[in-house]
């Protein structure tokens, strides 16, 4: 059913609509909230496959303003031979010029008690917004994509101060999950005991990446593992107070990482994307720590495999938010 | 200051080289630590081809692989080294999950392979071998550990164990790092056959060094029955004589036996499904809970299963089992040839595409219950599904007349769909006090993204890791062969003149019918 303006009425027929449907099984409640129309197709795409795997209470804010009121659809699963098994409920809200509360009236109306709420909000930014907060208040986990549509460290630095408030929601950021086989092949050049020590003997860090966030989370992280300050603005010290100067450039595109070199008293590690295949980084040391070339297939998820990820994935990340801690002091 | 105390801190003594990599805390990676040998006895056969190497190639895409490793490709074809990675391109770019290989991960991926040409019982070839991988060491980094993984008809077997242990490769001359053998299923034809192999075995390698496969194993959604039982409260307390009144098991295929009737036609539904992957099946359903999750754990509950399965008296075989071989019929709309019709399938063969028996596990949990196990080929329909039927209710309360109150029953549906499906009464709205049976399923939807990885990617990987969970020990192969073998020396002795007893496209042979109408119950539709 859709209506052309959402009141109460409606908000009670969808309720009674929702209550009448056999539903197979249910995991949680999945709030999305869009405002930017470019991004609209993909973020929809990508809740319809979450919600597909994991049976859910979709609920979608649109603050688009080509949408109004307010419509429900049922995804089915099954086949022409077998019953039509009800696999996920999508209400779709058009909330542009709403008022915050009203919006997290109707939300709270539409979820199913006892379920998590995942918030996926794709607006940009959320600091200091009332309707992100009255959201966020109603779930258990935010996800969110600080490269999604900025391509400066701004919406890091939002994020940093959100953290910071320590509001009870377990967060995930899209931008940070993308970089675990990043992170994965940093790790191997140190694997080998023999080449460890190196670490304590970094001098320079370099990364290229398309979108800030993507390169301060990697030095954030790198900084923060090994027990760096942040002395300078984009400068870590390391325990020996030694000055490590810390290069990030913007170059390629967004999102994506292009290289990373580490360099240490003897030694140069880098990890650089194939001229040949995007999706293929070459490692190579060379110095004291020197290695053969050895080739990795970057294991490139798409959005929606990120957003399950995060929402499974609910418990503290305590990587992620020493990363991001270390980033906010770098940026301060 | 950082505050996390993970972080890495320089000890004392100035030496790093004795810390955990403090760049690792956080990082999810599967890759496999160990730096391995791979050689694959068989390697210009078919299921290299189709599933060992794009299974290989897909690990090392996955970055699953440890960063130093061989494969090393052993057969009697003559290859050399470049024409046999030209042969493993072409299956990759063939029979890949993940499409055609690609430089330059191909060319970093094809450096490591190379190739041996020999006869699998000559100790000079094995020699060449031994060599050959005594310098993958060397110049691969592969650290003396070694997986051979016998992909070769099981008459060769045991002369490669053999060679092994005379040419040297065998675990006791190896000191300096591992090793360790995968075998095909199946593992023996019968119950002497798979002793005589295991003895073989047992000779050059102990049981935890002996990866038998059995790739249905693999996939996921039996690995998902754990899941279900174990993760749950709920189901435990009815998990038992008291509350179940029967267990179906059923792996129900369409296919008939495509290029493999000559392996078949000596084999039989009861040796290549019921006897391992149907009864790996039964052991999940009634294991006890393990104490822990780690592989000898979970075997040994397994074995315990296997242990109390009631031995059939050869007398009773031709009541408690059914025995099947399609004739010609309808699949899909299209008719469809008789198993005898099937290209190298002798034209009077006897052997069964069907076979159901039931058997009873007499331990506390179980005592009484029926496990009613059944597979066939060229059935109605592909399913293969656990179905835990529960007791009626001991007394009717409610209910018009004519209501009929069906029975509980708890479905874990293996494939093609992957799900759970309980079935309840309920009443219907209305004045009446009217009861149907309502069914609530769950059914895991598509995966998307990181897909699972085929059963081959999975063990191949877990044997390179030394986790065994998937894999069959001997004790409970030597107990299910023990299981069937008065069945199969039964049908042996008493050729069944009914065959072919049903039509492809069917829900099996009328036999199997009667089995299970004979306790007054019905199997659940294919």
């Amino acid at each position: 059913m859709t209506t052309e303006h959402a009141t109460p009425s409606d908000l009670e027929a969808i309720r009674k609509e929702l209550a009448r449907t056999v539903l197979s099984a249910m995991t949680m409640n999945f709030i999305v909230w869009i405002e930017n129309p470019e991004h609209r197709d993909w973020i929809l795409d990508a809740a319809d496959k979450v919600s597909a795997k994991h049976p859910s209470r979709v609920v979608i804010l649109e603050a688009c303003s080509k949408v109004k009121g307010m419509s429900l659809q049922r995804a089915t699963h099954g086949d022409d031979t077998s019953e039509m098994t009800v696999h996920a409920q999508r209400v779709t809200i058009g909330c542009n010029a709403v008022a915050p509360d009203q919006v997290r009236e109707t939300v709270h109306a539409l979820l199913v008690t006892g379920l998590p709420t995942v918030l996926w909000w794709t607006g940009n930014p959320f600091a200091r917004r009332p309707t992100f907060d009255a959201l966020v208040a109603s779930a258990e986990s935010l996800v969110v994509n600080t490269s999604g549509l900025s391509a400066d460290e701004s919406m890091v630095l939002e994020l940093e101060k959100f953290m910071a408030s320590r509001t009870p929601v377990s967060v995930r950021d899209i931008a940070w999950m993308r970089l675990s086989s990043w992170q994965d092949m940093i790790a191997q050049f140190f694997d080998n005991a023999a080449v460890r020590e190196e670490l304590f003997a970094i001098r320079r860090l370099r990364i290229v990446a398309g979108s800030d966030a993507e390169a301060l989370y990697l030095g954030g992280w790198l900084g923060s593992r090994l027990g760096w300050t942040a002395c300078g603005h984009d400068e870590f010290c390391d325990r020996q107070d030694v000055h490590i100067p810390f290069e990030h450039v913007r170059d390629g595109g967004a999102r994506r990482v292009r290289s990373i070199e580490i360099t240490t008293k003897n030694s140069v590690f880098t990890a650089n994307v194939s001229d040949g295949d995007e999706n293929v980084v070459i490692l190579k040391a060379t110095g004291s720590g020197a290695r053969g070339e050895r080739l990795v297939q970057l294991q490139s998820m798409d959005n929606a495999s990120l957003i399950e990820r995060a929402i499974l994935d609910s418990t503290t990340d305590e990587v992620f938010e020493t990363a991001l801690r270390m980033v906010g002091t770098l940026l301060a | 200051m950082p505050d996390n105390a993970a972080t890495l801190t320089k000890p004392a003594d100035g030496k790093a080289d004795g810390l955990a990599n403090p760049l690792r805390a956080g990082i999810d990676t599967n890759r496999i630590k160990d730096p391995c040998n791979i050689v694959f006895f068989g390697a210009s056969g078919d299921l290299m081809k189709r599933m060992l190497m794009p299974a290989m190639y897909n690990l090392r895409l996955g970055d699953i692989l440890p960063s130093d490793f061989g494969i090393v490709g052993f057969s009697r074809s003559e290859f050399t080294d470049d024409t046999f990675r030209d042969e493993m391109k072409k299956s990759i770019d063939e029979f890949s999950r993940t499409g055609p290989a690609k430089d330059p991960m191909w060319s970093d991926f094809a450096k490591r392979l190379s190739y041996i040409s020999g006869d699998f019982d000559d100790v000079k070839c094995f020699a060449n071998l031994k060599k050959h991988l005594e310098n993958n060491d060397k110049e691969l980094g592969t650290a003396a550990n070694r997986l051979f993984y016998l992909s070769t008809p099981p008459s060769l077997f045991s002369p490669i164990i053999d060679m092994l242990e005379q040419s040297g490769l065998g675990p006791k001359d190896n000191a300096k790092g591992w090793t360790r053998i995968i075998i095909e299923k199946p593992f023996g034809t019968d119950l002497a056959s798979a002793r005589a192999l295991q003895t073989e075995v047992e000779k050059v390698f102990n049981e935890k060094q002996v990866y038998r496969i059995d790739h249905y194993l693999g996939k996921e959604p039996v690995q998902d029955i754990m899941a279900l039982r174990f993760a749950n409260v709920i189901f435990e307390p009815l998990w038992n004589r008291r509350y179940v009144d029967s267990i179906q098991i059923t792996a129900a295929e369409t296919v008939g036996v495509e290029l493999r009737g000559g392996y078949y036609d000596n084999a039989g539904a009861l040796r290549d499904m019921i006897q391992n992957h149907v009864i790996n099946l039964l052991t999940l359903v009634a294991m006890e809970p393990p104490a822990q999750a780690n592989f000898e754990s979970i075997r040994d509950e397994k074995f315990k299963v296997l242990m109390a399965m009631r031995p059939i008296d050869k007398q009773r075989v031709l009541i408690d089992t059914a025995r099947g071989q399609y004739g010609p019929g309808t699949m899909g709309g299209q008719a469809a040839i008789g198993y005898r019709q099937e290209p190298d399938v002798r034209p009077q063969s006897n052997t069964d595409t069907y076979a159901a028996i039931k058997f009873y596990i007499d331990n506390w949990r179980w005592s009484d219950v029926p496990f009613y196990l059944r597979s066939g080929k060229r059935l109605a329909h592909k399913t293969s599904e656990i179905a835990v039927r529960f007791k009626s209710i001991p007394h009717r309360l409610f209910g018009e007349a004519g209501d009929t109150l069906d029975n509980n029953e708890l479905v874990m549906k293996i494939q093609p769909e992957e799900g759970i499906s309980l079935r309840f009464s309920a009443k219907v709205p209305g004045p009446k006090m009217h009861i149907r049976s309502v069914s609530m399923d769950f059914n895991y939807g598509t995966g998307f993204g990181v897909v699972s990885p085929p059963a081959y990617e999975r063990l191949i990987g877990d044997a390179m890791r030394g986790d065994a969970t998937l894999f069959t020990r001997w004790d409970a192969v030597e107990a299910a062969w023990q299981a069937v073998m008065p069945v199969l020396e039964t049908w042996q002795e008493v050729p069944d003149e009914t065959f072919p007893n049903y039509a492809a496209g069917s829900q099996g042979p009328a036999s199997a019918d009667r089995l299970i109408q004979a306790d007054g119950r019905e199997w659940r539709k294919i």
